[in-house]
């Protein structure tokens, strides 16, 4: 825990400015985000100053009715939630295992460390550098403009976030517990279904929030890949320009709209920000 | 460590496909796409090395060069030395110190593009929020987004407001791993808070520092969200950052060779710098 140092009141009074500061940077994009977003259009740049909701303008949630009302944006909305959930789906069913066996097991012939290196790796390669031959592969198998080709894309992108960080939490483990089920008769893979398993579901479910939550976030590949109908919600976001001008209400509507999701994820599984985005080097 | 098991390979196999169906191979098929000339609905034509000659007389190439590698070092320096500030602060008696954490969490996990976009808002130069304030303390009008200059500065402040705050969490949480030991032996020295800082606290959190500098420098290297947003790559090509280039050259100019070649050369530049400090940090998994 932090370190009490000798305390003196002026001391005290500039680090909570200080305090003061830094929060009112960390929030202010988000906090200009959500009162533009509640403005009637008509004032958008007739408010002034901070533009505080109540007190210099009676906020509104017109603009948000408008948004969700249509078409484009719900349908937007819907392919980011299916294409964040299967890939995570298939990154944990692929990523756990892996994990598992990398902890447990060992591997001679590429050893388990060098093998943990080669997926922890794929994070370090640009997408950039994959996105023309994975453009042709799908246009090839006609899967331009599905979320198919999302969903698989995106799996790759956060196999590595399962495979890593299971690999730590399993081995942070005992392996007494399995030790004792093998006397039992219990098979390899009973002991990873029924004992290890179980026991690794709060950090599973941290995984699984972060894939979804960079899934969401993913752009590059979703606005190579898609056109028409598969356009996840950050690329509708991006289209919006283009067709009706600079209106800031309703870009401010879509951007809050689409951060909303990971952020809020991200306050459910605190505990595990730093291991997660940190591969387990870091423990929080 | 159970050894002689058929069974690791029954849960390590499908995952091992799978990157080498989806990054091996995509690497490869990248690899023998940058030797030719690939131009869609016309068959492909092989052009050996041409493409990787195109790349040493390419001027809109070592711009954007320029603009990536001096965006990667300016942003990751000054969001590593704040997060220590920041990291500093907060690792003292603080009260309501989780709620304020769990605030500096947000930004990191806000979608690049609508970062982009919310800045588009705020950097507005007819009355938006900064340049009103602005304008009325100092009578200063700044154009964000006309200027070279300031539209990259735009785009750095976008960037350390979003990373600032995963370099604070990650060194917070080296610090509080930190025994409280050491700085009551310290404190009996009697050395100034700044010799403590350089002497004891420095050296002991300096793996966890090497780590998110390593994390931040491959994160870096991917820009191209925030750009595309704010200034897509404007004003003419001031902040056409590497990934955006490529991008248009192979999205939009369908000029597929090349932007594989390029692609590849992207990859060997981040390969060269990140092995360098990857060799260092590389026991954290043994």
């Amino acid at each position: 825990m932090g370190v009490v140092r000798r305390k003196s009141l002026s001391g005290t009074i500039i680090r909570y400015i200080l305090v003061a500061i830094i929060i009112f940077w960390a929030i202010f994009l988000i906090y200009w985000g959500v009162v533009t977003s509640l403005k009637p259009p008509a004032e958008t740049f007739t408010i002034t100053g901070l533009s505080v909701p109540f007190l210099q303008f009676q906020p509104t949630l017109e603009n948000w009715r408008t948004e969700l009302s249509t078409r484009e944006s719900r349908s937007a909305l819907l392919n980011s939630i299916i294409v964040a959930v299967s890939a995570t789906l298939i990154a944990l069913v692929l990523g756990v295992p892996a994990g598992y066996a990398l902890a447990r097991f060992e591997f001679r012939r590429m050893k388990n460390r060098d093998l943990t290196i080669w997926f922890l790796s794929q994070r370090v390669l640009p997408p950039v550098v994959v996105l023309i031959p994975f453009f042709l592969i799908m246009r090839t198998l006609h899967l331009l403009d599905t979320l198919w080709a999302l969903i698989l894309v995106n799996a790759t992108f956060v196999l590595p976030f399962a495979v890593v960080i299971m690999r730590q939490t399993f081995q942070d483990l005992p392996a007494e517990l399995e030790e004792a089920a093998e006397v039992d008769g219990c098979s390899d893979f009973m002991s990873f279904w029924r004992i290890s398993l179980p026991l690794a579901v709060p950090t599973l479910v941290a995984v699984a929030a972060i894939c979804v939550a960079f899934t969401w976030n993913e752009f590059l590949f979703a606005l190579s890949l898609t056109t028409l109908k598969a356009k996840t919600f950050p690329v509708y976001l991006a289209g919006a320009e283009d067709t009706r001008g600079v209106q800031f209400w309703f870009i401010a509507t879509r951007a809050i709209l689409a951060l909303a999701p990971p952020t809020i994820l991200a306050l459910f599984i605190q505990r595990y920000i730093v291991r997660g985005l940190t591969f387990g080097a870091v423990k929080g | 460590m159970r050894k002689n098991r058929r069974a690791k390979y029954f849960f390590i196999f499908p995952a091992i496909i799978w990157v080498l169906a989806f990054t091996i191979f995509p690497l490869i098929y990248s690899l023998g796409l940058s030797f030719f000339r690939v131009r869609l609905g016309r068959p492909a034509q092989f052009v050996g090395l041409n493409n990787f000659a195109r790349i040493f007389s390419d001027y809109k190439l070592g711009n954007s060069l320029r603009v990536t590698l001096l965006y990667v070092a300016i942003t990751v320096s000054i969001q590593l030395i704040l997060g220590i500030l920041i990291a500093l602060l907060f690792n003292q008696e603080i009260r309501g110190k989780n709620i304020f954490r769990a605030l500096l969490i947000l930004p990191i996990f806000c979608t690049p593009v609508a970062v982009g976009y919310l800045g588009l808002t705020i950097f507005y130069e007819e009355g938006g929020p900064i340049n009103s304030i602005l304008m009325s303390l100092f009578n200063l009008k700044i154009p964000w987004l006309s200027s070279r200059i300031w539209a990259w500065v735009a785009v750095f402040l976008l960037d350390i407001w979003q990373w600032t705050p995963f370099c604070f969490l990650v060194i917070l949480a080296g610090l509080q791993s930190l025994p409280e030991e050491i700085y009551d032996a310290a404190y009996v020295d009697s050395s100034s808070e700044w010799e403590i800082f350089r002497k004891i606290t420095f050296p002991m959190i300096q793996p966890v520092i090497m780590i998110v500098l390593l994390l931040r420098l491959i994160e870096s290297f991917k820009i191209f969200d925030v750009v595309y947003s704010l200034t897509g790559g404007g004003p003419g090509t001031a902040t056409e950052v590497y990934s955006l280039y490529t991008y248009r050259t192979g999205m939009k100019f369908f000029d597929l060779g090349y932007a594989s070649a390029l692609g590849y050369l992207l990859l060997a530049i981040v390969i060269v710098i990140i092995n360098f400090l990857f060799r260092q940090i590389r026991e954290v998994y043994e």
